[in-house]
């Protein structure tokens, strides 16, 4: 046991000091104290998520993975429910009053590929939109543990 | 197979690249690299990610080259994995180390090493996803965890007197715990292994020692951190602590510190130009190697490694 702490000291030390180290000198813009609203911000408000849900689903209609689930659906209606619901989730002034993720999805077929592939289509689009990497993995975790109600096919 | 498929990420290569219609689903970073083991991990240590890309219900592969040269050492190694409804991976790799200043060891006692010799390591490795998703289940901290198992079998060449003589066995299997936590927000990912080996460096000098080495096995414990840059670069660092098997029968028989064995550190960049190919750089520290024969020289230097998955 005492072998096994002395050499878990420096490593412990060295990942430490790697996480102390990290953001200091190569995270940019979003510090941890930044609030929700600067997420939203950052986004370009409520017009820069209008902007990004258009691009967004005409990647999802072009994605053989994702296209079948959004083609048969009601797409502008959607996508204003994408907006409401990931303003929310950026502490922006937006009410979602759509349905929860459990209910809206459980009539569908949607395997943890297709999950991916959606995350994958969104990351394009924040691309496409200029939205720095910082922000788009800040809206992603917020969005991310929403598999466990979206994801039927387990 | 379309078009590419899959991931893999590196060190945390982030997420993932500019796009490509998959067969298989993961997403980012959540295949690994490929360890020099064979296992998806870091570059030195297994992590608890399931290789390739792919995700559940789904099957997938990759394959790899890693070069390291130090000082006085250089190794290759190269091999594939399987990944099984991210559930699953095995993995195989085979590993060249040249040995070549092992022939001063003919200078110690008549061993009849070769000149150039090479010594040879196959690796069989298992691993089982048991709960969690590293990437995921950013609310909570849960981190995503496996177990594995590491077979090795070792061919020293005209080294198998010295083998003999330090009384280390050819064979010998490594069990390891792991768990793997991607802060998404914050894009740092964190990996810590617990490995319970009796290996001397990794294997390559075989397994156990005679007395009064050490032939029992021990606990030692292993850390990644990585940070996302961006979709496509990330940065990091491990540390893989590792048995000192031999140094107390080097000392016995009269060579001091000369089989003293230190811990594996690294730095590294990884470049994952899109899902199916990555590239590793980094610095290694792999400390000292046999000092008795390189001048006590700790060993450090680059290390280079590319993948393909699917």
């Amino acid at each position: 046991m005492k072998r096994l702490f002395t050499s878990l000291a420096p490593a412990l030390v060295l990942a430490a000091s790697t996480l102390l180290a990290l953001p200091a000198t190569a995270q940019p813009a979003p510090t941890p104290m930044a609030s929700s609203s600067a997420l939203f911000d950052s986004f370009g408000g409520k017009a820069g998520l209008v902007k990004l849900m258009d691009g967004f689903m005409v990647g999802l209609l072009a994605d053989p993975r994702t296209g079948p689930h959004f083609k048969p659906a009601n797409q502008q209606r959607i996508k204003e429910q994408l907006v409401d619901q990931f303003c929310m989730v950026m502490g922006g002034p937006c009410v979602y009053k759509g349905a929860d993720m459990k209910s809206s999805h459980e009539a569908m077929d949607i395997t943890k590929g297709d999950f991916n592939a959606l995350v994958e289509v969104l990351q394009r689009s924040m691309d496409a939109q200029g939205i720095p990497f910082g922000a788009q993995n800040q809206l992603l975790a917020k969005l991310a543990p929403m598999h466990r109600d979206v994801i039927t096919v387990k | 197979m379309k078009t590419l498929t899959t991931a893999l990420l590196i060190g945390a290569a982030g997420l993932a690249c500019t796009a490509a219609q998959a067969d298989t689903g993961k997403l980012l970073l959540t295949g690994g690299v490929s360890s020099i083991d064979g296992a998806a991990g870091g570059g030195l240590t297994p992590w608890a990610v399931i290789g390739s890309n792919a995700t559940a219900g789904e099957i997938g592969g990759s394959a790899f080259v890693t070069r390291t040269t130090t000082q006085d050492f250089g190794l290759t190694a190269y091999g594939a994995a399987v990944g099984i409804h991210d559930r699953v991976e095995v993995s195989l790799a085979r590993q060249d180390f040249d040995a070549s200043p092992a022939i001063a060891l003919n200078g110690v006692a008549p061993f009849g090493v070769l000149p150039g010799q090479h010594i040879m390591m196959d690796i069989v490795g298992v691993k089982v996803k048991l709960a969690g998703d590293a990437v995921l289940d950013s609310d909570s901290l849960m981190p995503q965890i496996a177990v594995g198992l590491e077979h090795k079998s070792v061919t020293p060449g005209s080294l198998n007197s010295v083998f003999n003589f330090l009384g280390t066995k050819t064979t010998g299997t490594d069990f390891y715990v792991n768990a793997t936590k991607l802060f998404l927000a914050q894009g740092i990912l964190v990996n810590a292994t617990l490995r319970n080996t009796n290996a001397n460096q990794n294997g390559l000098l075989g397994f156990g020692s005679a007395a009064p080495g050490q032939d029992s096995r021990s606990w030692v414990p292993e850390v990644s951190v990585a940070y996302l840059l961006s979709k496509n670069w990330a940065i990091g660092a491990e540390y893989r602590a590792k048995p000192n098997n031999l140094e107390d029968l080097g000392q016995a028989a009269g060579l001091g510190k000369g089989l003293a064995e230190d811990a594996w550190k690294d730095i590294f960049v990884a470049w994952a130009p899109n899902k199916n190919v990555s590239v590793t750089l980094a610095y290694v520290d792999l400390g000292r190697i046999v000092p008795g024969v390189t001048a006590a020289r700790n060993q450090s230097g680059y290390y280079l490694s590319a993948q393909l998955a699917f």
